[in-house]
């Protein structure tokens, strides 16, 4: 298929993976599935497809992380439970959230994006205004939104950044999750929708935010909530810096290498800021910005990009310290000298031991302001 | 993976028939599927003895730890003490721990061996030989907190193990084995599980290399493994050999060939010994970190328990981690966490997901983990919300302590230790933290049992540790009549009790003994007093011969500030005999002793320098108040001393307050010197002024009295303070504030009321009226004088 888009979701981008594990699945499958839960494992984890013939597909890891979450998230979903994704900001619950639903259901853009401005319509259904006055309410006049798309056809609803709407819109969820009913009164007698086998809701919320604290114990009770916590493994995070970029790279044609060992920097320096201590055990600041994996991707593809577009192709290392100041000090003006702090020292320290880039990346330190 | 484990070519390596001489059964301790294992191959095999893994210096302790009255968790503490330098040149004490649980299978083929009536013994080397051969910091010779000889570090370590675990997702070696031996291992012929444990093993060993294994004394281990092996070889048929699976090619391959007997050293029991004793699920847990156990020892008990009972093992998993995830929603509840039936309910349907998705037969702990995890944490996870895993790990892990049967072979110290918890109805079988409150002055056994409990800190066995109550060592809370007590007894309890065997037969008896050894290695007067505060707390006289080398203590301590810490304790000891009920009668000797060698040196403490001053100060109080209490007769040689301190030219003036301050109580006609030396200071220079707020400070401590008698001293730092400028009263503050501080409310009232007067005006005026600020004071002032001034012109023109 061609993919002229700036993010087509995952059913689109892994359609053939998809196609291999849907046609070697051989596993037990909850109703309305597209695949089983062994190869729903397989499509996020990683691993192979095996073929009747005996000869394999590899399938590309996709989630990196707890891997044992990734099974809970799975088993919750084929149950009766609603799953919950909460976590820091950038620790890839939306990514997971569109991976459990391209693979479980085929789609992952039934989706809610909760705010402060979100609305019971737009989750359940709303009406086209002029079917409405012409034909009074009826099942044409009904917009169904992800909630009544997702119980009409079996597959998940997914409600990002659930903790930003208003309680008593979260509220909403609960009979729909009690009962798998959902009723339109407008509707009259025909106005009950049950759910069809499948459905479920992944709902996401960032610990940054509101936080789940403000969440009903109602509403609680019927999600199983998983924390999707930081990469800890900075070689794991130099990988998906690298990995990350090179999709990215690939999606805006910067046919541009991506240096491994700059990826290396920075990943060590978003883990170190992360953790307040440097891997030879030296106590830095944390600065009060998120610091994470996607933030260290953002940073690196903005330096590759103007490297692309500006540098013929070379990375400037002044570049990516002022874009890592950009990405830090975003609201809190003491990031800046906590991200000083540690050039003066953590970086400081590893050019006087290691030289090379570190060196070079410590004389860029001149340049936050 | 199960291809990995079912390879035959590796497992075959090492023949596993029921009908050869000889069976090696690999084991893990503390293994739950290798007892049930064992168990069904002891009945195909039908061996004529089993012989076991283990120091073989502990045979004799086996018909102990089997008997049907010792309660397990149960263990072999081994000590050394390397008198001979054999193993190092430091000459060190070592000390190790052999742990027994239910589903240990080291005590499963002994108990079984007892059933079938066949001989068992331990083959390895006696603990003193593994240490001679092993290399510093290897093996049982690393420096850490807990030795157990059960060591399974290399199966743990193992990076093959790792390699496995990557490619399929677990998460740790517990994981792993669980899925594979545990759950995996129970529906397996026992052939099929020796075979398996083989290739783990084999594979182990092969990519361990021999020089660690050479360094940690396990050839030397094998090599008299080896050896008792072809010596039972040559007595019986069939002979049933368990160790651990690691050992077990190096001992096929050993066993090939004739194995020399290893010459061992002899030791007398005081050298190298070891004593059967009480052990806890809590440590056998905590020895994971290790490497030398399983984790959650309770769960694998009762698993193991329930295999061995002849229940059919299918379903065995469920059962055990479904009962126990209702405990842990139950003990949840009970910490108000608000768990349902549907949440226990969710989780189980998880872990039942869960266990089929990850292919394994039955969900075991790791599952039960992920469901709570899941299912009863509501929202973020935190060390906050995650307390239904801290509750489920335990629960798993249990909090029993175990229990030696054979009374005979109790030391003796553990026997009256666990007589006394009983008779002051301790729980010493609990691993779980108790807290005791004991009334130390009222009838009954109070004093008795705080005694017992400072006998059992003093012995360092870390059983008990006081909250609450006085503390003679700082001399603080003295007037509480209780103590609150946190107890715990862990096998570093029962260890320091062994350990102190030779001490004595019972614990008064071992703290005399080390209370004495403790004495004869002081030099100072202060800490040997502390160490009878330690004897008067437990309730304990020394020997003459202490008490002797106490005396030589005193009479060899030069140093004023320790024989005055010293007097001290003494005199409060002499002080506290009546209401703790225990007297002894070399306390007044040390009392009279100290007194003498302090007057002696305290006219030489005239200049002494300021830091120590209010240390001298304390210590002149202490004498006065022993002239008082304890020896009135010599208050003269006191009286003395005093004199000759403060005729010498160099005197610290807070000292020679005070001194002049012990001279005024003994003798009230003594003021006027007080008031002269007083004036003195005064009269000086700004330097020497400033000293005078030290000397009221000294005077003030020891006889405030003297200013209240009559106004001269008031009068007196009345001038002290008016003839300073600013800068320089706030250089002498601090002492005067110290100097007032000796006085009560009331007397700082009368005080006030008369400072008050001397300036026209009343007490209220100065405690309670709000200050003025200086300035604006003095700008008053100057205005009032202008306007009189001015008045005054008035009034002329």
């Amino acid at each position: 298929m061609e993919q002229n888009f700036i993010k087509p979701p995952v059913e689109v981008r892994c359609a053939e993976e998809l196609a291999v594990l849907a046609q070697t699945d051989t596993g037990k499958k909850p109703e309305n599935w597209k695949l089983s839960p062994k190869a729903v494992r397989t499509f996020i984890l990683g691993g192979e497809a095996v073929h009747p013939d005996g000869s394999k597909t590899t399938i590309s890891r996709k989630f990196y992380g707890n891997d044992a979450l990734v099974e809970r998230c799975i088993i919750t979903l084929a149950g009766s439970r609603g799953l919950m994704l909460v976590g820091e900001p950038g620790t890839a619950k939306t990514m997971l959230s569109e991976l459990l639903s391209a693979a479980i259901c085929g789609v992952s853009t039934n989706t809610v994006q909760g705010t402060a401005g979100t609305t019971e319509d737009m989750i359940k259904y709303s009406w086209n205004y002029a079917l409405l006055l012409s034909k009074g309410p009826s099942r044409e006049a009904l917009v169904p939104a992800p909630l009544l798309v997702g119980m009409e056809k079996g597959i998940f609803a997914r409600f990002e950044e659930i903790t930003r709407t208003p309680a008593e819109i979260q509220d909403s969820l609960i009979s729909v999750m009690s009962d798998k009913i959902l009723n339109i009164p407008e509707l009259g007698d025909d106005g009950f929708v049950f759910a069809k086998p499948g459905f479920n809701i992944i709902g996401t919320a960032n610990t940054r935010d509101k936080g789940v604290n403000e969440m009903s114990g109602a509403l609680k009770r019927r999600f199983n909530f998983e924390t999707v916590a930081p990469i800890r493994d900075v070689r794991l995070e130099k990988e998906i810096i690298v990995k990350e970029a090179q999709d990215l790279a690939r999606a805006g044609h910067i046919d541009c290498p991506v240096d491994t060992d700059v990826a290396e920097l920075l990943a060590v320096t978003y883990h170190e800021l992360r953790e307040g201590v440097t891997a030879e055990g030296t106590l830095v600041d944390r600065p009060a910005a998120v610091m994470s994996t996607a933030e260290a991707v953002s940073v690196y593809f903005q330096t590759l990009s103007h490297a692309w577009y500006y540098d013929d192709g070379r990375i400037d290392l002044r570049l990516l310290t002022e874009n890592l100041l950009g990405a830090v000090c975003k609201e809190n003006r003491d990031d800046l000298e906590k991200l000083k702090g540690y050039f003066h020292t953590a970086v400081k320290e590893k050019s006087a031991k290691e030289g090379g880039l570190w060196k070079a990346y410590y004389e860029t330190g001149k340049f936050l302001k | 993976m199960e291809s990995v484990l079912r390879n035959r070519e590796i497992s075959e390596m090492i023949p596993c028939d029921m009908q050869q001489p000889v069976l090696l059964f690999p084991v893990r301790h503390h293994s739950p599927v290798c007892s049930y294992q064992l168990m069904r191959t002891i009945a195909a095999y039908q061996p004529d003895t089993i012989l076991i893994e283990g120091p073989e210096n502990a045979n004799e302790l086996i018909p102990i730890l089997t008997s049907e009255e010792t309660v397990l968790p149960a263990a072999i503490y081994y000590f050394y003490k390397d008198t001979k330098k054999l193993v190092s040149e430091e000459g060190e004490d070592y000390h190790c721990y052999y742990p027994f649980l239910y589903a240990s299978p080291e005590y499963n083929a002994m108990a079984e061996a007892k059933k079938l009536g066949i001989p068992t013994k331990f083959i390895d080397l006696p603990y003193s030989e593994i240490l001679i051969h092993t290399k510093g910091d290897r093996g049982l010779r690393t420096e850490q907190e807990k030795h157990s000889y059960a060591d399974d570090s290399y199966l743990v370590k193992s990076r093959f193990y790792a390699k496995l675990c990557e490619k399929t997702g677990l998460r740790n070696f517990e994981e792993f084995w669980e899925k594979y031996f545990e759950i995996g291992g129970i529906r397996k012929t026992p052939e099929a599980f020796i075979r398996q444990m083989y290739t783990y093993c084999i594979l182990t060993r092969r990519e361990t290399p021999q020089e660690e294994m050479e360094a940690d004394a396990t050839f030397a281990r094998e090599q008299c493994m080896a050896a008792r092996i072809q010596e039972a070889m040559q007595q019986y048929k069939k002979v049933l050999v368990v160790t651990g699976g690691f050992h077990s090619l190096g001992l096929h391959e050993l066993l090939q060939a004739e194995v020399k007997t290893p010459k061992l050293h002899s030791f007398s029991p005081e050298v190298q010994n070891c004593y059967p004793m009480a052990y806890s699920y809590d440590a056998a847990d905590a020895l994971r970190g290790y490497a030398s156990g399983m984790q959650h020892p309770q769960f694998y008990d009762e698993i193991c328990k329930d295999l061995l009972s002849g229940r059919e093992p299918e379903g065995v998993y469920r059962d055990h981690t479904l009962d126990l995830l209702a405990r842990t929603a139950k003990e949840s509840a009970k910490k108000d966490i608000p768990i349902s039936i549907a949440d226990v309910t969710a989780a189980y349907s998880l872990m039942e997901g869960l266990a089929a998705l990850r292919g394994a037969q039955e969900c075991g702990m790791y599952e039960l983990y992920d469901g709570v995890t899941s299912c009863m944490i509501k929202g973020e996870k935190t060390t906050a919300s995650a307390m239904p895993l801290e509750l489920l790990g335990r629960l798993a892990t249990g909090d029993a302590v175990g229990r030696i049967g054979d009374r005979t072979h109790v030391p003796p110290l553990i026997a009256d230790f666990e007589a006394q918890c009983e008779k002051f109805r301790l729980k010493a079988r609990s691993a779980v933290p108790q807290e005791v409150e004991i009334p130390l002055f009222q009838k009954g056994k109070g004093m008795e049992e705080s005694r017992f409990l400072h006998r059992m800190e003093f012995l360092g066995t870390e059983f008990a540790q006081r909250l609450k109550g006085p503390d003679l060592h700082r001399g603080t809370d003295r007037s509480r009549v209780r103590e609150v007590w946190k107890y715990r007894r862990t096998p570093h309890t029962d260890a320091v009790l062994i350990d102190h065997t030779t001490d004595g037969v019972n614990l008064e008896e071992a703290c005399r003994t080390l209370a004495g050894k403790a004495l004869h290695r002081e030099r100072r007067c202060e800490m040997a007093a502390r160490i009878s505060v330690d004897c008067f707390l437990m309730g304990i006289t020394l020997p003459p011969q202490d008490t002797a080398c106490m005396e030589e203590i005193l009479v060899n301590d030069g140093d004023f500030f320790s024989i005055g810490k010293g007097l001290y304790y003494f005199d409060m000891l002499h002080s506290l005999r009546m209401l703790y009920g225990f007297s002894d009668d070399a306390v007044l000797r040390y009392i009279s002793q100290c007194f003498s060698k302090l007057t002696a040196l305290l006219p030489t403490m005239g200049d002494v320098p300021p830091e120590h001053a209010q240390e001298c100060i304390e210590i002149c109080r202490i004498l006065y108040g022993v002239t008082g209490r304890v020896l009135p007769e010599r208050r003269e040689e006191l009286e003395l001393a005093l004199l000759t301190l403060t005729e010498r030219e160099e005197k610290e003036p807070s000292v020679f307050g005070a001194a002049s301050g012990l001279l005024y109580a003994m003798d009230g006609s003594r003021r006027t010197q007080a008031e002269g030396a007083m004036r003195g200071y005064l009269r000086g220079s700004l330097a020497m002024q400033k000293q005078g707020a030290l000397f009221l400070k000294g005077l003030f401590e020891t006889a405030r009295d003297i200013a209240l008698t009559d106004q001269s001293f008031l009068r007196m730092t009345d001038e002290l303070i008016g003839g300073m400028d600013f800068q320089d009263f706030l250089e002498v503050l601090p002492s005067l504030r110290l100097a007032f501080s000796y006085f009560t409310p009331s007397e700082i009232q009368s005080t006030a009321a008369a400072a008050a007067a001397l300036h026209a005006g009343g007490a209220e005026d100065i405690l309670r009226k709000k200050a003025v600020n200086e300035e604006l004071y003095l700008f008053g002032a100057e205005l009032d004088r202008e306007i009189c001034g001015i008045l005054g012109e008035g009034a002329t023109g």
